[in-house]
């Protein structure tokens, strides 16, 4: 049967485990091959990233295996992009609860899906789901948008607060660097999951690649809200590219100039020391969020000067999806 | 942006400077708070251009111990120190996540010793050469996820996991539990160390620990599965024409007390104990009863401060509810200040610290410049230089 679950739309069968290799076909029934086998760690929202959702907790970071991506650069391959078959045993089997009691025992806030993509573990982030709405653990993820739009709709039914990794804009460049044929579906799915879920967007830009795409993109989400925070990463290249050079950092803030002024909340991090982390008023231009990025070691929030959502010089309403958890 | 002032030959106000270098780019910051600040002293000038030319390639990178040496030797040249503190990682990091033969891994300890010499010979410093100890290959792990208090395995440790709020079905596991040595209450742990100082409350209730070969998968774990973990090291090697050091906190009396003859390299290089110490060495206690230190900072600050500093940041503790706004010294990782009372700093002399293992290099050695990788889980995001003072 055909799965459902991703736009590569794979035949399935008891045997036939499709590109993410999760899951497979029990008669009419699509089922996931490693149910509730999980990683997990404990993380600073920002680090993932996310800078306009509870902004200052402490998240519980969690993944599967297996991905319906091949991105050349992966920066996750040793898990994301591997036999799931060989490191289901080396991560935790947990039930719903048990990953929910985690999260408690260790005080976080919150619950991200981050390691790999949750579209190939939507049953079991369902059940987690159920769980962590009685504890009252708000839901959140990285996704690479590639679902179907039944999924998609599945997805932000679990998830409160998406980042969603617009890895280029055009079909070109997601058919060579990541391995699928089409943009297209991940554009349609940003914009419907930008209008019911708090969004936020990043973009991985490796130099002389995708950096010509990035005007695209900044006036793609500026069309559907411009202020769509997003995050523009300086690609660490891994996996097949890791012998390719560093991007500029200069060269790329430079080529970000226009974006700025077309979106409200422009960043510019994954790398240590950024200049371009914080959080500007949109009306007034007080710095009234501030961060310091630790570049693989995940961004911190450093002062958070906002009253509530509100700057407290001019009272602009700055976008923000919960309020501020100091830890 | 904070300009500081600096007096004469001093870093002004204390501040120790941070330079970070993510490759063809840098940013200078106070070490404390992670703040820029503007500085254009000769020192800051010349630790800018050694880390423009020295991009760092990787903990795993072939290149990575010949990029300390390279790295040293410059500093050496443009600061002329007394004291040197050097670090050789790149062979634990490989071995410990990557899968390598017996053969390439004898190879590599044979080029890390070919890099010291080469260091030795070019730095004229007299090398004291410590062992931080063998490797073993995994042979189990031991999942503490499922019990009913919080276990914690903290800072790629693979022998020890605090246990927390234990319960007695927990401890019933775990003293069952056939790959566990032992488990330790924590008055007997503190009682091991008489007369450490120590934050009591940071210390896990019980203390657990692995038979050689096992390590523990719970929180904190690295996500990246280990191959080799760090093997017993009840003793390590040290190797020196400078004398005699019994255990680990004898090494910094000996180097200070050579320190006003000549020039002096400590030297440590990680994942090389006594079974594979190429070179003539004495063993050197790293140990107190059942406890030894692993490759971690508890050796170093041991090493560094003369005084066993294993309660510093004690192994499984509660490390993530330090990790707030509020904490000082982003860029040191889990060191929310910077060690006093350490090798370097209570020497008269200049020093400087170079290293492939990122964080401890600028926290450890308190040496007057220091440069090392910025890398954290293995993934490489250039270098980071800190100058605490000049001299």
């Amino acid at each position: 049967m055909q799965c459902s679950y991703c736009e590569w739309r794979c035949e399935l069968s008891a045997d036939s485990h499709g590109v993410c290799r999760m899951y497979y076909a029990d008669g009419e029934e699509i089922k996931e091959r490693f149910p509730n086998r999980w990683s997990y760690a404990v993380s600073r929202v920002e680090s993932l990233p996310f800078f306009h959702a509870h902004p200052g907790s402490r998240s519980l970071t969690i993944g599967t295996t297996g991905c319906n991506f091949k991105c050349r650069y992966c920066s996750n391959a040793y898990i994301a992009l591997q036999d799931p078959d060989t490191l289901s045993e080396h991560i935790y089997s947990m039930t719903p609860e048990e990953l929910a009691g985690m999260a408690k025992k260790l005080n976080c806030h919150n619950i991200v899906f981050n390691v790999n993509e949750p579209t190939v573990s939507l049953p079991a982030l369902w059940q987690l789901k159920k769980i962590a709405n009685k504890a009252a653990l708000p839901m959140g993820c990285l996704t690479n948008a590639y679902g179907t739009e039944e999924s998609t709709e599945l997805l932000a039914s679990i998830f409160d607060f998406i980042n969603v990794g617009l890895k280029g804009f055009t079909s070109k460049f997601y058919r060579e660097y990541i391995g699928v044929n089409k943009a297209e579906p991940i554009l349609r799915n940003i914009r419907w999951l930008a209008g019911i879920r708090h969004v936020e967007v990043t973009t991985p830009v490796i130099q002389d690649v995708n950096d010509r795409e990035l005007e695209d993109i900044a006036g793609f989400l500026a069309n559907i809200d411009p202020e769509i925070p997003w995050h523009i990463f300086r690609l660490l290249p891994e996996y097949e590219m890791k012998d390719i050079g560093y991007p500029s950092i200069e060269q790329i803030s430079l080529a970000l100039e226009s974006a700025r002024r077309t979106l409200s909340y422009v960043y510019f991090h994954n790398f240590v020391g950024s200049d371009w982390v914080n959080t500007a008023c949109p009306e007034c231009g007080m710095e009234v969020i501030e961060r310091l990025s630790l570049g693989c070691g995940g961004d911190k929030l450093d002062y958070f000067h906002c009253h509530g959502n509100q700057c407290p010089r001019c009272g602009y309403a700055i976008k923000m999806h919960g309020g501020y958890i100091p830890l | 942006m904070v300009d500081i002032f600096p007096s004469e030959g001093k870093n002004g106000n204390g501040m120790s400077l941070a330079i970070v270098d993510a490759r063809e780019w840098q940013n200078l910051l106070d070490l404390r708070t992670g703040k820029k600040v503007q500085d254009e002293k000769a020192q800051t000038v010349m630790l800018r251009s050694i880390l423009k030319k020295h991009p760092y390639p990787g903990d795993v990178d072939i290149l990575s111990n010949q990029w300390v040496t390279d790295t040293a030797l410059d500093l050496i040249g443009a600061y002329d120190p007394q004291l040197v503190c050097v670090v050789y990682a790149h062979q634990y990091f490989a071995s410990r996540y990557t899968p390598i033969s017996e053969e390439r891994r004898i190879a590599m300890i044979e080029n890390v010793f070919a890099e010291i010499e080469r260091f030795i010979n070019e730095s004229g410093h007299t090398p004291v050469i410590v062992g931080s100890g063998d490797m073993v290959k995994l042979a189990g792990e031991i999942d503490l996820s499922k019990v009913d208090g919080l276990a914690i395995s903290s800072h790629w440790s693979a022998r020890y996991a605090g246990l927390h709020r234990a319960s007695a079905r927990d401890l019933d596991y775990v003293s069952s539990n056939p790959a566990i040595e032992r488990v330790v209450r924590r008055d007997e742990w503190i009682s091991l160390f008489p007369g450490t100082s120590c934050q009591a409350d940071r210390i896990p209730e019980y203390l657990l620990v692995a038979r050689e070969g096992w390590t523990f998968v719970t929180t904190g774990t690295p996500m990246r599965k280990s191959l080799r973990i760090p093997g017993e090291s009840f003793r390590i090697p040290l190797s020196t024409t400078l004398g005699e050091a019994a255990t680990i906190t004898e090494i910094r009396a000996l180097i200070h007390a050579n320190l006003g003859n000549e020039k002096i390299a400590l030297i440590i290089v990680e994942g090389v104990g006594i079974h594979d110490f190429p070179i003539p060495y004495t063993p050197c206690g790293n140990k107190a009863d059942w406890h030894y230190y692993e490759p971690g900072d508890g050796l170093y600050l041991t090493i560094s401060t003369g005084t066993h500093q294993v309660f510093a940041h004690p192994s499984g503790y509660e490390y993530h509810d330090e990790n707030d706004a509020k904490r000082e010294y982003p860029f040191s990782g889990y060191f929310l200040d910077i060690p006093q009372h350490t090798l370097a700093s209570d020497s008269p002399g200049k020093s400087i610290a170079v290293g492939n293992h990122s964080m401890f290099v600028h926290t450890i050695f308190g040496a007057d410049i220091c440069l090392e990788c910025f890398a954290r889980n293995l993934y490489n995001q250039g270098c980071l230089g800190v100058i605490h003072r000049f001299k």
